[in-house]
Formats: C-alpha cells, sequence, structure tokens
C-alpha cells in the first residue's frame, strides 16, 4: 500500500474537521475523494501533505509513520501536493514557479522540465509569464505542473476543477488521466462528482468530516444515494 | 507592460492630467530600462552613485538641499541611519513578506549594546559594534522562535509588544542608566587619519561605507537560493512549504539578519550620538521606517532607499514651516499611497504579486492574459 490513512482526528480550534478518516490509495491508481462543501475533503489533503497537524491518528507512506515529519520533508518522500485555487507564486515566472517544484532535489531537472512542458503546452507558451497575470485555468495547470516537478509518487490534487470553465475542466481531467498512465498515483479531490468518478479507479465520499462510503468509481456513479446526494439525481449520467 | 504604458499615459492625460501616475509610469520605464541595461552600463551608474555620494556633503548642495540645519549632520541622521534600517526592515518586510511593527527594538538594543560595553568596559568601537551585532541576531532569533508561527496580523501584534518590552526594560533597569539613559558613549577610533569627533564628516563616511557593504550583502542574499526561498514564503507560504522549503527556518533567518542590519544602525548611530535613552526609540520611528519601506516600494532595494531618503529628507527641508511640515507630510503619505500604493518603484515581481486577482479566476477560466502579462520578457533565473 503507497497510502494509509488511519482514523486521522483533526481540528481547527475545538471544531472537529476530521473524525476519524480512513483511506487507502495503492500504487498506480487514482483514488477520488468526494463530498460536500465543508466535508473535510480538503483538510484531509492537507493532513496527508503535512500542511494540518492531527491530533490523533495515523499517516503512514510506503509503510512509513509520516504523522509527525514536516510538510517540507514530505515532499522528498515523494508527497506532492497542487493547492487548491491559486496555490501559485504570483509574482514569479511560470518557469520560476515550476522550478520551485524542484527546490529539494538535486542535480538535473530539465527533463522533467521539458516533461511538464509537453503535457502543458500552454505553459511552454507562457513560461516567461509572471503566474499572477494567468488565467484561472492556466494556474490550475501551474499548480499541477509545479507538483508534478517535485517527482511524486503520489499526486494530491485539490479541486482541480473548480471555477473552470466546462470545456477546461475535460482538459484537465484529461490531463490527470495522462499523468496517472506515465506512472504516478492519483489521490483527487472534487465536487464535480460526476466527472471525478468516471475518472477514478476508486472513490471515497465524504460527509462532515468521515467516510461514509468507500467503493470502485464506477459502483458509486450508479449508487442511488450517491446520485441523490452529489449527482443531481438522474440527470448526471447518461 | 509597454504597451500598457502608453494606454496609462493616454489616459491620465485626457482624464486628469494626473502628474503623480505620469511620473509614476516614466519611475517604471527607469525600472524597465535598469532590468535589461548591460553591465558596462550599471557599472557607470554605480560608479556615478559612489561619487555623488562622496561629493554630496559639500556646501553648495546643502545649501539647497537643507537651508535649516547643517546638511553633513542631516545626511547622517537621519538620511544615513534611516536608509541602513530601510534595508534592514526590507529583508523582514519585502523579501520575507512578514509585518514588524517593533523593528525599532534592535535599533536599541544594538546602540544599547555599544553605549554598555563601551561605557562599562571601555571595550572599542569595533568590538562593541560586533557585540551589538551578535546580540541583535540573538535578540532576533529570541522573538522570532517562538512567534513566526503566528501570520500576519498576529506577528504584527507580537513585534509591536516585543518593542514596549524593550523600551520599558531599558526604562527600568539601573545597570543601563534607567530612564536617564547612556551618557559619554564613546566614539570610534581614528580610521585613514581622521579623527571621529563633533565633526560629522567623518561619522557620514562611515555609513555611506556601512550602507554600500549591507546593499551588496542584501542584494547577494535576495538572489541567492535564501531569497529564493523568502519570495516563495512571502507569496504563498503553504505553497512554499509544499514545495520543501523550510518556511519556519527561512523566517526566522530573516528575522535574525534584519535584527542585525537594525542593530548595526543602532550601534553606528549610538557612537555618534553620545548619548541615549528610552525615549531615543519611539515607537514612532519604527512606523517611519516601515512607512519608507512602503512607500519606497517594499522588496526592491532602490525603492526602500529612496522611501527612506524622502521620509528623512523631506521634514528636514521644509523645518521653515514649522509644525505645518508635518501636516503636508501626513497629507503627502496619504496621496502619494492612494495614487501608487505598489510604492514610487516597486520591483516587476512585486507589481505581478499585487496584479494577481486581475487577470484570472475572474473571467471563470477564459483564457485571458492580465493587465501586465508581458510574455517577451526574458527568464531571469538560472
Amino acid at each position: 500500500m503507497l497510502l494509509e490513512v488511519n482514523d486521522i482526528h483533526v481540528y481547527y480550534g475545538k471544531v472537529a474537521a476530521l473524525h476519524g478518516v480512513t483511506l487507502e490509495v495503492s500504487e498506480g491508481e487514482i483514488v477520488a475523494l468526494i463530498g460536500a462543501n465543508g466535508a473535510g475533503k480538503t483538510t484531509t489533503l492537507k493532513t496527508i501533505s503535512g500542511l494540518r497537524p492531527l491530533a490523533r491518528g495515523r499517516v503512514r507512506f510506503q509503510g512509513e509513520d509520516i504523522s509527525k515529519v514536516p510538510a517540507h520533508k514530505r515532499v522528498a518522500l515523494g508527497i506532492g501536493q497542487a493547492p487548491e485555487g491559486r496555490g501559485i507564486f504570483p509574482g514569479m515566472t511560470v518557469q520560476e514557479n515550476l522550478l520551485m517544484g524542484a527546490y529539494g532535489r538535486k542535480g538535473d531537472v530539465s527533463g522533467d522540465l521539458a516533461q511538464v512542458y509537453e503535457i502543458f503546452p500552454r505553459l511552454a507558451e507562457r513560461k516567461s509569464q509572471y503566474g499572477g497575470t494567468m488565467s484561472g485555468g492556466e494556474q490550475q495547470m501551474l499548480t499541477i505542473g509545479r507538483a508534478l516537478m517535485t517527482n511524486p509518487k503520489v499526486l494530491l490534487l485539490d479541486e482541480p476543477s473548480m471555477g473552470l470553465a466546462p470545456m477546461l475542466v475535460a482538459q484537465i481531467f484529461d490531463i490527470v488521466k495522462e499523468i496517472n498512465e506515465r506512472g504516478t498515483t492519483v489521490l483527487l479531490v472534487e465536487q464535480n462528482a460526476h466527472q471525478a468518478l468516471q475518472l477514478a479507479h476508486r472513490a471515497y465520499v465524504l460527509e462532515t468530516g468521515a467516510v461514509v462510503k468507500s467503493a470502485p468509481a464506477s459502483d458509486l456513479l450508479h449508487d442511488p444515494e450517491v446520485r441523490a446526494a452529489y449527482l443531481g439525481g438522474d440527470l448526471g449520467v447518461a | 507592460m509597454r504597451g500598457d504604458d502608453v494606454t496609462n499615459n493616454g489616459n491620465t492625460a485626457a482624464k486628469s492630467g494626473n502628474p503623480f501616475k505620469l511620473a509614476g509610469s516614466q519611475l517604471d520605464r527607469v525600472r524597465d530600462w535598469w532590468a535589461k541595461a548591460p553591465g558596462w552600463q550599471r557599472w557607470i551608474v554605480y560608479i556615478g552613485l559612489i561619487v555623488g555620494a562622496l561629493i554630496l556633503p559639500a556646501p553648495w548642495i546643502g545649501a539647497f538641499m537643507s537651508p535649516y540645519s547643517d546638511w553633513t549632520t542631516v545626511l547622517f541622521f537621519p538620511i544615513g541611519i534611516y536608509i541602513l534600517m530601510a534595508i534592514g526592515l526590507n529583508i523582514v518586510v519585502g523579501l520575507a513578506g512578514l509585518l514588524d511593527l517593533g523593528y525599532v527594538a534592535f535599533f536599541a538594543i544594538g546602540s544599547y549594546s555599544l553605549a554598555y560595553f563601551g561605557t562599562q568596559y571601555g571595550w572599542n568601537f569595533w568590538a562593541t559594534l560586533s557585540i551589538g551585532i551578535g546580540v541583535t541576531a540573538i535578540s532576533g532569533v529570541i522573538l522570532g522562535a517562538p512567534t513566526l508561527r503566528l501570520r500576519g496580523d498576529y506577528l504584527a501584534i507580537v513585534t509591536l509588544g516585543f518593542h514596549e518590552i524593550v523600551r520599558i526594560t531599558a526604562n527600568n533597569t539601573d545597570e543601563i542608566g534607567g530612564a536617564r539613559g547612556i551618557t559619554n558613549i564613546p566614539h570610534p577610533p581614528d580610521m585613514f587619519g581622521t579623527e571621529f569627533l563633533f565633526d560629522p564628516a567623518p561619522y557620514y563616511y562611515l555609513i555611506l561605507a556601512t550602507i554600500v557593504l549591507v546593499i551588496i550583502f542584501s542584494r547577494r542574499l535576495e538572489i541567492s537560493r535564501v531569497g529564493r526561498s523568502w519570495a516563495a514564503i512571502r507569496e504563498d507560504e503553504d505553497a512554499a512549504e509544499l514545495m520543501g522549503v523550510p518556511t519556519f527556518r527561512f523566517k526566522l533567518l530573516a528575522f535574525a539578519i534584519g535584527a542585525m542590519i537594525g542593530g548595526l544602525a543602532g550601534a553606528v548611530w549610538a557612537s555618534q550620538a553620545n548619548f541615549i535613552a528610552p525615549t531615543s526609540f519611539p515607537f514612532i520611528l519604527s512606523a517611519t521606517i516601515l512607512v519608507a519601506v512602503v512607500l519606497g516600494g517594499s522588496g526592491n532595494l532602490p525603492g526602500v532607499m529612496l522611501g527612506a531618503f524622502l521620509i528623512a529628507w523631506l521634514p528636514e527641508r521644509f523645518r521653515g514651516l514649522a509644525e505645518y511640515r508635518i501636516l503636508f507630510f501626513g497629507a503627502a503619505l496619504v496621496l502619494l499611497m492612494a495614487l501608487r500604493p505598489e510604492g514610487l518603484l516597486p520591483s516587476r515581481r512585486r507589481r505581478a504579486e499585487l496584479a494577481e486577482g486581475t487577470g484570472g479566476m475572474g473571467s471563470m477560466g477564459a483564457e485571458v492574459a492580465g493587465p501586465t502579462s508581458d510574455p517577451d520578457v526574458e527568464v531571469s533565473s538560472k
């Protein structure tokens, strides 16, 4: 098992954001984490990447307990996160942003840079433009590309479709699929449940800080409760 | 950017003829030229600036610049000291993005270290100066270690408190003179055959040399891996951590280095002042230096130095207006910040940071570039 999250509890002050989330990701998978706003999806990702401390429970990566490892050291282990929305460095150019991804790496990274530009030709076109001056879709691509530059074993994606036009959402999901086919495991947080479930192999449904369902994604697509709650009744599925 | 400038000028000329915006875009043009200038042109400017600084105390310059006070004295304090402090505070605020409202605390600690060890133990200037720098660096770490996990406003409040602690401690510690302060602080020893006594000129050249060294130091840091780590922290601390930047360690380093430069300024100042007391270090001085940094263009060395110069010089220049000068000064600051919020000479990077939010999400993912997009700029890294 690549990543194991075992009964984690996370608090913001006295308020529990997560009470007992357990999930697993094996190598090569795309796993989706779906749920409503405030269900704890982003918190779960931040706890895995180390940005939020956990009050109870355990995070294991490649069999080792990393619950106490600070975020900046988890990157080197192979956990790469593309933060939600505009988590780019606005005052750095696209290329500088990408090179920040290689911050902790030794040796030549030009091959990886070329690969990111191959996956995102758009970023190659704009490599000397400041991150802050790009459109939402481009910034989204940049956060993903930058996370790829950390050379992750597992890529944590936080709402990659947020605020994007439908055509761009489809494009981003295609790219996630491509990244996975190139060998990177993906843990994906999405509100856009329909598309996430079509892309993922397995999925977890999060409600108010706890996992309420876990199943192969195709099963969840046809689960009546999930369809009612997250897929807009019958409208979402053909 | 260039196209943008043209429309800007057109707009302002047509609408209001706003002189600030016009002057601002001229400054931007100078900055853009500088960004692309080849090495030899830069060296001509450097040499010109140094020669200019050397002849700056000349009486004919002073006659215009400072008709009411002795120009060379003004050049040392406030101008030189403010510039040195602004460079130091710029590392904390401009480079690492940490809001420090109590920066004068470090200035005070540097002053007191030099004064105390100079008067009580009779140690010479270089020894007390080094101690002053060391003690302030340590005090920066002591303040930073428990507080740098706080962010933004909370950190600002803590630094404000730190300044008060330092001031009140100095006021109530008899060992360092209490409210009476310390008098008869030794002057620096003779250097290059020049005596450091009451003539302000040697002090001016001392602070000038110090400023040049600190500029080189600060600039080297800025373009190093350390500077890149600070930029990442300033722009998005969580994202920096996700890239593997040990954010806490680098914030602490910024605090310690900023404190060191503040302490250095304090020590040099005390060696000339001869007398210091807790009242020499009011909160308003912290605020003034912060204004200099923000007004000049936080994060950009020439900008913050220009800001510090103006903040120090303008009230001296218009001393003849008596108390009204503070009123005009305040009004000028308000006006300037309203018309040019990014500061007089912001770095291009800073502009892009501020521009965020104009070109992206608002268009709901439509592929529209922001107003300052500039695809033909050379990539400056590596």
